[in-house]
């Protein structure tokens, strides 16, 4: 069976996720199951065989369970943006579209993502410019300054799209800094450290981004950023020591922030004693934890928890994007979450495995990266509501409402595809007849003796 | 480097394992304690997602139901009360601010559902559950006689049937409205005289001359007197160093017992409780229930004890060393709930015999099967059938041509006794009159009070209690 009619197959169930969703929500809800909830069922299967018929052309060879897996987790995603927020849920599947839209443009434009290699200064100036850009012209939504507004109403969130030209940058610096940082040359504290010349640059820019995000008010994504970056100096090092001395710089930083900015403090208060203020700063977290006990091991099922108050309102602030986990967890119950966590644990391995799979060292941190940040992302935001880690704002990817954070998704996916497909295809030279002919007389006249 | 993405692999796998243990922690292990803290609504919310089951009358009739509605596409349960004023405080309401009294919290499990085996589905959540009803002994005729009477007054109206136990009227004035309780709470508490007590089971008032029933029985049990033991009263007696005398100072000069318990003597009843002592007199009122209380399928710690109180303290009733003279005419130290007299009444009524007043008949589940049943069990052997009878005799006296004449029913005989019991105002009484009707064969027991009166409980409670007996004998008991 060839990859892409093995996709097709997961594809299916991905597709009877989303149908038996709507269905629950919809006689839950005792909605007629109007033409609405159909269109958006029949819209997202439609763009994602549009995606998959990409795949075919494009990249024939790639990993089959990629886009299944993303299908299934969107699927859950919508499903439940639907149930809380029908015009919200019509609204992320105009994003989806945008989001087809650009897997399939980097599909066909981007024959090799060799491309990128010689341009990874310019990403990570990019990067860093065009958080510049967000902090200058940005829009402060719920705490944070991170969205530009567009003039048609809509606001765009660019420090989606950095994470994946920083990762662009790390990738391609780091590769080719990787036989000089695996050599330490001083210690610090028995901690073998990369030389400064060799490290300099990209804890510069790595820095700089952090540094622009902290004055945004934004620190779910530095933190993202920051193990994304943890991650792929390991990986081209190899070295646990460098993990250890970031992780150190880590937390010295993180006190240092917490010593000076109020805002920071504010949030680990509400982290370690969220029901010490449950009216205020703990509010949002308390009502989530309420929402996912309510639940239980199984969950009273969709559309027939308590998330939408008598008014209308969420009964979780922020229910559509940071808290789409609680929506999700509050109604399908633990065992409902497992399934999710694994579904985000197998696409990380997934990705990896592509990484694992690469031929070349660029091609590896590359993908390791992309794949990465999809889960440091996923557990930057559980990990918040759960109460692992303070609570910070960024989507959960595929299922949080937001087009910039889908678009840049799919982005991701793509890429990883296309990394996949290259490391896979089988070797077949295109030799022209002639030489071919000239080599075997050439071997015939040593004598019958062939090299492999 | 593959090594290294394997390692990273697992430091990622390593973090999405923290997530579910720790949401497992949230959701599964530590869930109850979390949907038990005060103001979660989503504990409140669940409450209305049940289908409660109704509180009925002894005649079906509706005293409480849930009504469905739509609220944001799920189906959610309001409870109202179709008559919220017919017995607020027994009913009670189950509201998730102020919480659950009465009927609606002793039968909460019932009511909604969780009570005996649940099934596998039920158990998971999986299958909806639905409350069963409640049907109670209330006579609705009878308890709207006892409110419409005691309105405007604070005092209560408790009648039973003394050969089972039911509780036919169970009525406390003030009452409330229980519609209001979850828009107008602050309201309600806010009216005088505390509408939220269930003054049948928690009023307690010194019960004055309706004791007299009791040391009457102690007086027969003891072999001492007979109920034509003769006795001569000079309007005083000297007791714990101090002149006791009867009510407005009469004097009656010779009476025996009978005469003694129709005329409600002071002083009679002061030297048969001399006679007696602390030790008989108290051995008596155990038998009638003093210093314990039946449940009467109210929630637990909501039925007061009846007895002999220091303070807050429930006092040992046999215990020596004590005014026995005033006990005897129920003073001192006395205090009891109107459940407790009516108890007193329906023993003697019943032969002897206090049967456990109970107010839930029956209870059948959504699909109509009952689920339970009131048996009728023994509270206590109060006394013998004998002296029951000769007791009974006694009290019929009192209705016939004594100080309770205005409990008189046309037709047949009524039992009963007055009390106008002291109060700490000058002039103002609490107000008794216990009884039961027919005298021949009862098949009802009253317990009457109306507080600060300034009249007699003869000439307050008994026709109250003469209204309450009448409607519950029409009624074909």
């Amino acid at each position: 069976m060839s990859p892409r009619t093995r996709e097709l197959g997961f594809l299916i169930p991905a597709a009877l996720v989303g149908v038996l969703g709507t269905a629950s929500v919809a006689s839950a809800q005792s909605r007629t199951l109007g033409s609405g909830a159909f269109t958006i069922l029949g819209v997202v299967v439609g763009l994602f065989v549009l995606m998959h018929i990409a795949l075919r052309l494009r990249t024939p060879f790639a990993d089959p369970y990629l886009l299944p897996i993303v299908a299934t987790i969107t699927a859950l995603g919508m499903v439940t943006l639907y149930r809380i927020n029908p015009v919200l849920a019509r609204e992320q599947v105009l994003w989806l579209g945008v989001a087809t839209a650009v897997f399939i443009l980097v599909l066909a434009c981007l024959p090799d993502h060799h491309l990128f290699e010689q341009y990874r200064y310019l990403c990570g100036l990019a990067a860093v410019g065009l958080l510049m850009v967000t902090m200058i012209f940005g829009t402060n939504i719920s705490g944070a300054k991170l969205w530009i507004r567009l003039p048609g109403g809509q606001s765009l969130q660019p420090s989606e799209l950095t994470k994946i030209l920083l990762v662009l940058f790390l990738a391609g610096y780091l590769r080719d800094k990787r036989e000089l940082l695996a050599v330490p040359t001083r210690r610090i504290a028995g901690i073998a450290l990369p030389p400064v010349a060799v490290l300099g640059p990209v804890v510069l820019l790595v820095g700089a981004c952090l540094g622009v995000l902290g004055l945004l008010n934004d620190f779910g994504t530095p933190l993202l950023y920051f193990g994304v970056f943890i991650a792929m100096l390991y990986i081209a090092s190899g070295r646990g020591s460098y993990v250890v001395a970031s992780l150190t710089f880590l937390t010295v930083g993180a006190v240092a922030i917490w010593a000076v900015i109020p805002h920071v403090q504010t949030r680990v208060d509400a982290w370690l004693h969220p029901f010490a203020d449950a009216q205020g700063q703990g509010y949002q977290i308390v009502q989530s934890l309420y929402a996912l006990a309510n639940a239980g091991l199984i969950g009273p099922g969709w559309g027939q928890g308590f998330l939408i108050g008598p008014n209308g309102n969420y009964v979780v602030p922020v229910l559509d994007t940071d808290f789409i986990f609680t929506a999700y967890a509050a109604e399908l119950g633990f065992i409902g979450a497992m399934a999710l966590l694994c579904l985000f644990i197998v696409l990380v391995a997934r990705g990896l495995t592509i990484a694992a799979q690469a031929p070349d060292g660029y091609s590896k941190l590359l993908a390791a990266g992309l794949a990465t940040t999809l889960g440091i992302q996923g557990f930057v935001i559980i990990g918040g509501i759960v109460r692992v880690i303070p609570l910070t704002g960024v989507t959960l990817p595929f299922m949080s409402y937001g087009g910039s954070s889908v678009v840049t998704n799919f982005a991701i996916i793509a890429m990883l595809l296309i990394i996949s497909h290259r490391s896979r295809v089988p070797f077949r030279p295109r030799v022209p007849r002639a030489v071919r002919a000239e080599a075997q007389r050439q071997m015939e006249s040593m004598g019958g003796v062939t090299s492999e | 480097m593959n090594r290294s993405i394997r390692r990273l692999f697992w430091v990622l796998s390593g973090g999405f394992v923290l997530l579910a243990c720790t949401l497992g922690y949230w959701q599964v292990i530590h869930a109850s304690a979390i949907d038990n803290r005060p103001g979660n609504p989503q504990t409140i919310q669940r409450t209305l997602l049940v289908a409660r089951g109704a509180i009925l009358a002894s005649d079906g009739s509706k005293l409480a139901v849930s009504v469905a509605s739509n609220q944001q596409g799920q189906r959610v349960y309001q409870r109202t009360y179709p008559n919220g004023t017919f017995a607020p405080q027994t009913i009670g309401y189950a509201n998730t601010v102020q919480g659950m009294t009465g009927l609606e919290d002793s039968q909460n499990g019932y009511l909604t559902g969780d009570y005996g085996a649940q099934s596998l589905l039920g158990s998971l959540g999986l299958r909806a559950r639905r409350g069963a009803n409640v049907t109670t002994t209330l006579d609705v005729a009878a308890q709207e006689i006892a409110n419409r009477d005691l309105a405007g007054k604070q005092g209560a109206v408790i009648a039973l049937d003394p050969r089972t136990g039911a509780v036919l009227v169970m009525a406390s004035s003030p009452g409330f409205d229980l519609s209001q309780v979850d828009t107008n709470f602050r309201h309600i508490i806010a009216q005088p005289g505390g509408p939220l007590l269930n003054r049948t089971v928690q009023g307690r008032y010194p019960p004055g001359s309706t004791f007299k029933v009791v040391t009457a029985t102690a007086a027969l049990e003891s072999g001492l007197f007979t109920p034509m033991s003769m006795f001569d009263d000079t309007g005083s007696v000297l007791a714990s160093g101090q002149l006791l005398h009867n009510f407005n100072n009469e004097q009656f000069g010779p009476n025996n017992l009978t005469q003694a318990l129709t005329f409600s003597i002071n002083t009679t009843f002061a030297k048969v409780g001399l006679a007696l002592g602390a030790q008989r007199l108290g051995q008596t009122m155990n038998a009638f229930g003093f210093g314990r209380a039946p449940s009467v399928d109210l929630p637990a710690g909501t039925v007061f004890v009846s007895g002999r109180v220091s303070g807050n303290t429930i006092l040992s009733n046999t215990q020596s060393g004590e005014d026995v003279a005033r006990i005897a005419i129920g003073q001192e130290q006395l205090l009891v709930t109107p459940l407790q007299m009516a108890l007193v009444s329906g023993g003697i009524a019943n032969h002897g015999l206090i049967m456990n007043p109970y107010l839930v008949q029956k209870i059948t589940d959504s699909s109509g099967s009952v689920v339970f049943t009131h048996h009728t069990s023994v509270y206590s052997r109060a006394t013998s059938p004998q002296i029951a009878a000769e007791v009974n005799t006694m009290m019929r006296d009192v209705v016939k041509e004594g100080t309770g004449t205005a409990a008189a029913l046309s037709g047949l005989d009524v039992a009963g006794k007055t009390g106008t019991a002291q109060t700490s105002t000058n002039g103002l009484y609490d107000a008794w009159f216990i009884g039961f009707a027919p005298a021949q064969a009862p098949t009802v027991a009253v317990a009457v009070i109306v507080e600060n009166s300034p009249l007699t409980g003869g000439v307050v409670s008994a026709p109250i209690a003469h209204d309450v007996m009448q409607s519950i004998l029409a009624g074909g008991r």
